[in-house]
């Protein structure tokens, strides 16, 4: 089995428009969550967003400008990491080099845009025929957009998957493309977590769920408190992150350095309850990306939980957190970092797997940026408020819990010196 | 109107090089257009127009000329021989 490295990674979030930047924020504790766009806050006015730091068109060529928002924070994500891993297009063994995509609901804004069009074709008194519609319309929405767009703009013949999971979308991307390598079907692969949905119609959609946050009294900003007594719920985020895996044999022909190894993946279904957690195979999926790593629960340091700020999210995954730790959890260092960037569904898992491993690296953890008030009930070193600094972090561990009852866990360890 | 629309996407959509359209026998197939390009070309039309155009798949086999007048012609034919106005913006 081969040895899978991470040899680059990128991002656009609502924390920076690049993974630097994100995390240098992520660090600071900022908390990029703001009032909702005009059009959405007509209807829904409480509702609270965590837009992209920057527009990812402005990002690119203007022969992209055609594509779904979702398409567009794909590329950029993805061009930043393959930069990054000094991976040119079109390599000599592209048919080996797979493109694995995340994304919880494919082409959000075509989708929105074509029914808002339509409407007011509809109101137009005439002067539009509410049945044209522009003839790009499946190709921007279908939710294989993102993976296609990438393929294509670097030449990748491999696997061009698309997982939608909900909130797991991405995390399962990058286990599955991880399973690629190592077992011998691919030599490489760009992992790829994207979402945009912060649209009128997906907004009203997650308000009669009743899980986003409400405005917190004193600074809107820090409304997802994950964690804490005060919780209310998440703050839905847009954007995306990108990793390059590689075998360890092809990335020592080309002489790349690794950023780090992914070592474990652990995936299980609740089969249990459509929204609700439970914790029996949130362990089960721990315990699984330990395993596969081949690490004990003492040599994780760090835990980016899934922490989406809603009661029974937070309370059930402390309980898992424990149940896979034992007493190790105790030692163990945890944070949420969706206090910051907000949930983006699909993109959610690769951003905070991003995160963790900067985080690795360089001994400095994301804090719960929010986490004023502890829930008894969330009772380990969830790093409040500030972040840590000075840390020897040697594995890391990052878990994505979906709607659907879909839990996925992976594992990453640093590289030796 | 038409010709304009049409060549302004060709060349803010498309990086088609607007000397090409200084050549009156200028051949659709020399615009290097696939054929999704080609339904969205048209699209910039019938959007305005409010029908669908006939069959794409012609046009190719035309000079850029003889699209013109092919749609222009679409178009009156649709609109009891008038052309509309087509100062409407396109939707994206």
């Amino acid at each position: 089995m081969a040895k899978v490295l991470i040899t680059g990674m990128g991002a656009i979030s609502p924390l920076g428009a690049d993974l630097p930047t994100s995390f240098a924020q992520a660090l600071a504790g900022h908390c990029a969550i703001g009032a909702a766009t005009p059009d959405i806050a007509k209807w829904l006015p409480n509702v609270l967003l965590a837009q992209a730091a920057a527009e990812p068109a402005s990002l690119l060529d203007n022969k992209h400008a055609g594509l779904d928002r979702a398409s567009q924070f794909a590329l950029v994500a993805a061009n930043e990491a393959l930069a990054a891993a000094n991976f040119g297009s079109a390599p000599a063994d592209a048919r080996r080099v797979g493109v694995f995509v995340g994304i919880g609901f494919g082409g959000a804004h075509t989708v929105d845009g074509l029914y808002d069009r339509f409407q007011s074709a509809v109101h137009s008194d005439g002067k539009r025929n509410p049945v044209m519609v522009h003839p790009l319309s499946v190709p921007r929405m279908m939710a294989n957009a993102p993976a296609a767009a990438i393929s294509m703009s670097y030449g990748l013949h491999g696997p061009s998957h698309t997982y939608s999971v909900a909130c797991a979308s991405s995390s399962v991307a990058i286990g599955e493309a991880f399973r690629a390598i190592r077992d011998g079907y691919l030599n490489a692969a760009v992992v790829v977590g994207c979402e945009a949905m912060l649209t009128p119609g997906a907004l009203l959609a997650w308000n009669a769920l009743r899980v986003m946050a409400k405005p917190h009294a004193a600074n809107p900003a820090r409304s997802c408190r994950p964690f804490s007594q005060d919780r209310s719920g998440f703050v839905l985020g847009e954007g995306a992150a990108a990793i390059v895996l590689e075998s360890a044999a092809r990335a020592g022909d080309r002489d790349q350095q690794p950023l780090a190894e992914l070592a474990g993946y652990g995936c299980s279904s609740d089969a249990a309850h459509l929204t609700a957690p439970s914790s029996a195979e949130q362990i089960y999926a721990m315990q699984q990306a330990l395993a596969d790593a081949g690490l004990s629960p003492d040599d994780i340091q760090y835990l980016n939980a899934h922490g989406t700020a809603t009661d029974a999210g937070d309370v059930t995954e402390t309980e898992s957190i424990r149940g896979a730790f034992g007493s190790a959890a105790e030692r163990l260092a945890v944070s949420s970092t969706k206090a910051m960037h907000g949930h983006l569904i699909g993109a959610g898992g690769i951003l905070e797997f991003a995160l963790s491993v900067m985080a690795m690296n360089c001994g400095s953890l994301p804090p719960t940026a929010t986490l004023e008030q502890p829930d008894p009930r969330c009772d380990l070193d969830y790093i409040p408020l500030q972040a840590r600094h000075g840390c020897d972090i040697r594995a890391i561990m990052s878990n994505s819990f979906a709607f659907g009852g879909s839990n996925v866990s992976l594992v990453a360890k640093r590289i030796a010196p | 109107m038409l010709e304009q629309i049409i060549k302004n996407y060709l060349i803010n959509t498309k990086d088609k090089n607007p000397a090409l359209f200084d050549d009156p026998a200028l051949q659709v197939s020399a615009l290097g257009l696939d054929s999704l390009d080609m339904v969205e070309m048209l699209f910039e039309i019938e959007d305005r127009c409010g029908f669908q155009l006939p069959d794409p798949t012609r046009y190719p086999q035309m000079s850029f000329r003889e699209m013109l007048a092919d749609i222009e012609a679409a178009i009156r034919e649709h609109n009891n021989g008038e052309l509309p106005d087509l100062s409407l913006e396109a939707s994206k």
